[in-house]
């Protein structure tokens, strides 16, 4: 199957000596991708530099076969993202904040910004400004922005931050019914290892910038009993591998 | 084209809901108010003959290009650049499928319209209050020349405010750029007097131009030369501050 996002030996380096080395990935159609790693392992730095935020040093991220960095409006059409923590113009409503993501894409009409506050809980909310909102509501209404085009790939960096045990089952719980329903595909970043393990069926483990293994959640928990277990011992291996190659 | 047009759209509702572009404009009204009031105090308390109709609309716009104009321009276009880089507002329109160059060029269109829109408010209020409060001395030909002059004056703020949006993506905070804004701006209008002779190329005289157009000999040499040196300043001041946003990591 052809992989809806190739990330091909993608690097980038800090003054501060963090950053990302030599990373490459193939995520396919349907897959729900988590990238799992602890703070500061780089996971952050992969997302940005896919979403065009941030630039590569060496590298490269094609997304349906449109290259980030020379073709970025066409590598974008189809994606939605929420990176960090969502945003958003405080001195609008959330309906007015949605809309001005709306008129970006011909087939997002009003209908569709009601369709996304109902299905991320936000519709009571509507008409006020998120200078009011909680962590959890922000970050709901920045998942909604996330949605609001149908996108056909999802680029999620720490997407439970600040929501409550609810929130964490609702957006769970809407991230299998997209990836369901409407075949679409998730990259997922998290440090927390038992939501990866609940909602994600391909796992790539991330430590000091560089990917360690990328496996079917199906087949570690196979070979493992958690995924806590599998993600130590990978830290741990490579960490055996680092030293005695040191 | 249609991304553009959106992204322009956006970038015109944010000027409109946020209540900066609001106090600009009722702040543009109070200085007309104000000066009205002046010269009706002046006119009535000493007997002097101040503004006649035509004349009034002109005064207003030799004020106001020199003092509140370059500072709403400085105002709204570091909100739109300084503001929403400090606020990660920026990261909102930049995850979305536009490339770099259309929201830099439609954030600088939206600046100027809102120039535009204020030069052309204070046009209308300036000239009903010459109207209504002057004695009349209109003629069509002072008309015309009027409405010329207030619409010309559109091209030197435009310059400035690309200049404001390099200093934008040069410094990081908004207040940084607020103060050194000023003191390029004072420090122009130092230079223009001192070496009167190369002021043409300053940005800061370039903003009296309309005076060009009110000439009974219609210098039409100088008006190209000084417009000439206004496009060549906009396109090397927007192709660093582009180069400098297309470089921003955020």
């Amino acid at each position: 199957m052809e992989p809806i996002i190739e990330i091909k030996n993608l690097t980038k380096q800090y003054e501060n000596g963090r950053g990302i080395k030599n990373i490459n990935l193939e995520i396919s159609e349907g897959d729900i991708f988590g990238f799992l790693g602890p703070n500061g392992a780089g996971k952050t730095t992969a997302m940005k530099l896919m979403t065009g935020l941030i630039r590569p040093d060496y590298g490269d991220v094609k997304i349906f076969g449109h290259s980030i960095t020379e073709d970025y409006e066409r590598a974008m059409a189809k994606v939605g993202c929420l990176i960090e923590i969502a945003e958003a113009y405080s001195y609008l409503s959330a309906f007015d904040n949605l809309k001005q993501l709306a008129r970006f894409y011909p087939d997002v009409d009003y209908q569709r910004i009601d369709e996304v506050l109902e299905l991320t809980g936000m519709s009571k909310y509507k008409h006020e400004k998120p200078k009011k909102f909680s962590l959890g509501m922000k970050q709901r209404l920045g998942l909604a922005a996330a949605i609001l085009s149908r996108p056909k790939v999802v680029i999620l960096d720490e997407p439970l931050n600040g929501l409550d045990v609810e929130g964490m089952i609702d957006i769970r719980k809407l991230i299998q019914k997209l990836a369901d329903e409407e075949k679409t595909t998730f990259f997922i970043s998290s440090h927390l290892i038992h939501d990866v393990e609940l909602t994600c069926n391909r796992i790539g483990v991330i430590y000091n910038g560089e990917i360690l293994n990328v496996e079917s959640t199906k087949t570690i928990l196979r070979n493992y009993a958690t995924l806590e277990n599998y993600f130590v011992s990978e830290v741990e291996r490579n960490g055996r591998l680092s030293s005695s190659v040191g | 084209m249609a991304v553009f047009q959106a992204a322009l759209v956006n970038e015109l509702e944010k000027l409109y809901k946020k209540k900066k572009a609001l106090a600009a404009f009722l702040l543009s009204l109070a200085v007309i108010v104000i000066g009205q009031i002046i010269i009706v105090g002046v006119r009535s308390g000493f007997g002097l003959r101040t503004a006649g109709s035509m004349e009034f609309p002109m005064l207003v716009l030799s004020v106001v290009v020199n003092t509140i104009l370059p500072l709403f321009t400085a105002l709204v276009t570091i909100d739109s650049f300084s503001g929403e880089f400090a606020h990660n507002n920026m990261r909102i329109t930049l995850t979305r499928p536009v490339s770099r160059l259309k929201i830099f060029a439609a954030k600088i269109a939206a600046i100027s319209l809102f120039i535009l829109a204020t030069l052309l408010l204070l046009l209308i209020f300036s000239i009903i209050a010459g109207f209504v409060f002057n004695t009349n001395s209109a003629t069509l030909d002072s008309l015309v020349r009027t409405v010329f002059s207030y619409i010309v004056s559109l091209f030197p703020m435009v310059v400035l405010a690309l200049g404001i949006v390099l200093l934008t993506n040069l410094l990081k905070s908004g207040i940084s750029v607020f103060f050194v804004s000023i003191l390029i701006f004072l420090g122009l209008k130092v230079l223009g007097v001192f070496f009167s002779q190369y002021s043409s190329i300053l940005m800061t005289t370039q903003l009296d131009w309309y005076n060009l157009f009110l000439m009974k000999s219609f210098p039409l040499a100088k008006i190209i030369r000084q417009f000439l040196i206004m496009l060549g300043s906009s396109v090397m001041l927007f192709t660093a501050g582009f180069y400098l946003f297309d470089k921003k990591e955020l």
